[in-house]
């Protein structure tokens, strides 16, 4: 009985990419690294996409921000009575926070401020106030990954040195590591209470960086909005809608970086192809036509060349996805990564989450694997139409 | 039996200019028989021979194997016919020269997709026919012209056609070699097959086992 699958006929494939062995190898390598590029820039986009989206969610509705001359300034604690009294605000709570830039190892931190008996205005910050005593007699600190990890670089292992306006050092303790919403958010996060926080950033107790604002009811963040600035003209109103359209022309002018790079892949790809499809080598001819008049019909000739450039294309798809998930899920995207997180000079590193996304995969693989098989089809199928003897001649 | 009624071909090179390779000719072949045509490079000897194996297709007229028309068989039926009646034995052989020995002489089984252990017997049998079975895993750009003639032939036989075509088949072979070919022809015809051998070579003129020698000259038989 005959089997189903022609194995001969794979069998003359699999030899037919061997014996072209330099060919073969060169068009792997280069349809492994266009998978691997397309791949990675797509996982890196939706990861950052991930993060983003996670960051803006747990923005505060509503920051007020005291501006003067154009400049932010920090704001009195007594204007959250007044805030608070406005109808629809369920809560209004004075923030203390800053950026410290700890020069030896280049990055920034963002160190904020908190009062365990407050309400706190996200839920991973009273995750951190439940979990540890902040406000005891000795300053203390919850520190993000990231810093912990920079901090312990530098021989800060159980406590940090941070130097206060006055240039007098402020010793505080290492109580614990958390781990966010977000790695973005929370990687350089350094959270502690207020009163340490005043201290470092040489903020008065009447005063903060800024009020943040819950509303009731969502569909009234605007009408509020405008109402606080009735009340303090004076101040900035930063909506989390304002916020999101922000994150959102910063992610989309990255994301223009990555297209552009998209874009050069795919063209080079595009043209392997035009290559590839605008005729055969005389060999490659030569063979069909030896095929044809030794009684191979036009479709043993096409399943032979599919079988051919679908063990090529898939073999250097499969291998550019994996490379791309240890690129950019085990060693973190280095080179593209900081086009995406451009300021990172700044910025403590931080982890590229996992989202796995079937989509991404379609897409590279319609994007690839069949343009490249019908590529090698369509020459051979015009070549093996052709009279056996006209193409042997 | 093959007939060939008033076959003219002409070959278009470019538009303005044509090659009458074929000029109205009929032949008739009888089945078992041996035909040698003779003639000069470009007399048209090769033409014939692409017609009866249906490579090509005549500008007019037919060709006739056993009652049926193979000159109109759409592409892939003319594959068919093809695999299964005609073993071609090529000037240059047109061997895949990367592959094997074994693999060359198994392609026209190929799309058949044979049953494993029958493909081996029938492989071993006929590289033992034609005595290159000490080669088979050999490449076959290392061989000699000899050994490679061999296994056109063998590549030939494989699919037990009932006519083999040879096109000058001892252009490459010294005089040793071509009687050894004679030899092989004479044992193919003592197996019934119909041999079409197109040829300048006067080693296969006046042999006592060739049927009938046939002239060509210019595109026309000369009797």
């Amino acid at each position: 009985m005959k089997n189903k699958i022609n194995i001969y006929l794979i069998e003359y494939a699999v030899n037919a990419i061997l014996r072209q062995k330099y060919k073969s190898i060169f068009i792997i390598i280069v349809f492994t690294l266009l998978t691997f590029l397309l791949t990675s820039i797509f996982f890196i986009t939706n990861s950052i996409r991930y993060e983003l989206d996670s960051t803006v969610e747990a923005l505060p509705e509503i920051v007020v921000q005291k501006i003067k001359a154009g400049r932010h300034y920090d704001i009195d604690v007594d204007d959250i009575d007044n805030i608070l009294a406005i109808a629809g605000v369920s809560d209004a709570v004075a923030r203390v926070w800053g950026y410290y830039y700890f020069e030896n190892a280049g990055v920034n931190f963002s160190v904020v401020g908190v009062d365990s008996f407050e309400e706190q205005y996200k839920g991973s910050l009273t995750n951190i106030v439940d979990k540890f005593d902040l406000n005891s007699e000795n300053s203390s600190m919850v520190v993000g990954v990231g810093v912990k990890e920079t901090m312990t670089r530098n021989y800060y292992k159980s406590y940090f040195n941070f130097i206060k306006p006055d240039g007098r050092l402020e010793k505080v303790d290492i109580a614990g590591v958390f781990d966010g919403d977000t790695q973005l958010e929370s990687n350089d996060m350094i959270v502690m209470s207020k009163k340490t926080a005043r201290e470092i950033f040489d903020i008065p107790q009447n005063k903060a960086t800024d009020i943040v604002v819950k509303v009731a009811n969502q569909e009234e963040v605007q009408t509020i909005a405008s109402k606080i600035k009735l009340l303090y003209p004076d101040t900035r109103i930063v909506t989390s809608q304002d916020l999101k359209i922000s994150y959102q022309n910063i992610f989309d002018y990255k994301s223009g970086i990555f297209l552009a790079l998209f874009i050069i892949s795919l063209f080079t790809f595009f043209i392997i192809i035009y290559d590839k499809s605008s005729g055969l080598s005389s060999e490659e001819k030569r063979e069909i036509g030896i095929l044809k008049a030794i009684g191979w019909k036009v479709d043993d000739v096409l399943k032979e060349k599919f079988y051919e450039s679908f063990i090529i294309s898939f073999f250097s798809y499969t291998l550019g996805i994996t490379l791309s998930f240890a690129y950019v899920y085990l060693l973190q995207a280095p080179i593209l990564q900081n086009i995406f997180v451009g300021y990172s000079q700044l910025k403590t590193s931080f982890e590229l989450p996992f989202v796995f996304d079937f989509q991404t995969l379609f897409l590279v693989f319609f994007l690839s694997v069949p343009i490249y098989i019908a590529a090698t089809i369509i020459p051979s199928w015009k070549v093996a139409t052709l009279e056996a003897d006209e193409v042997i001649r | 039996m093959i007939e060939l009624k008033n076959i003219t071909k002409i070959y278009e090179v470019n538009k303005n200019n044509k090659v009458t390779a074929l000029q109205n000719i009929n032949l008739t072949i009888k089945e078992g028989e041996l035909i040698v045509l003779k003639g000069a490079s470009g007399s048209g000897k090769s033409t014939i021979l692409s017609l009866i194996a249906a490579l090509s297709k005549p500008t007019s007229g037919e060709v006739i194997v056993d009652d049926k028309q193979i000159s109109k068989l759409p592409d892939n039926f003319a594959s068919i016919y093809r695999r299964d009646n005609i073993g071609f034995i090529f000037q240059k052989y047109n061997l895949i020269p990367t592959l094997s020995v074994e693999e060359n002489i198994l392609l026209p089984l190929v799309p058949l997709n044979p049953v494993a252990d029958e493909l081996q017997e029938k492989l071993i049998s006929v590289m033992k026919k034609f005595n290159i079975l000490h080669k088979k895993d050999s490449l076959v750009r290392n061989l000699s012209g000899g050994e490679q003639q061999r296994v056109a032939i063998a590549r030939s036989y494989v699919n037990n056609p009932k006519i083999i075509i040879a096109d000058e088949p001892t252009a490459n072979l010294d005089e040793t070699l071509s009687a050894h070919f004679i030899e092989i022809l004479r044992e193919l015809k003592s197996l019934g097959k119909t041999i079409v051998v197109a040829t300048h070579d006067p080693l296969f003129f006046d042999l006592d086992f060739v049927d009938t020698e046939i002239e060509v000259h210019n595109g026309s038989l000369v009797v």
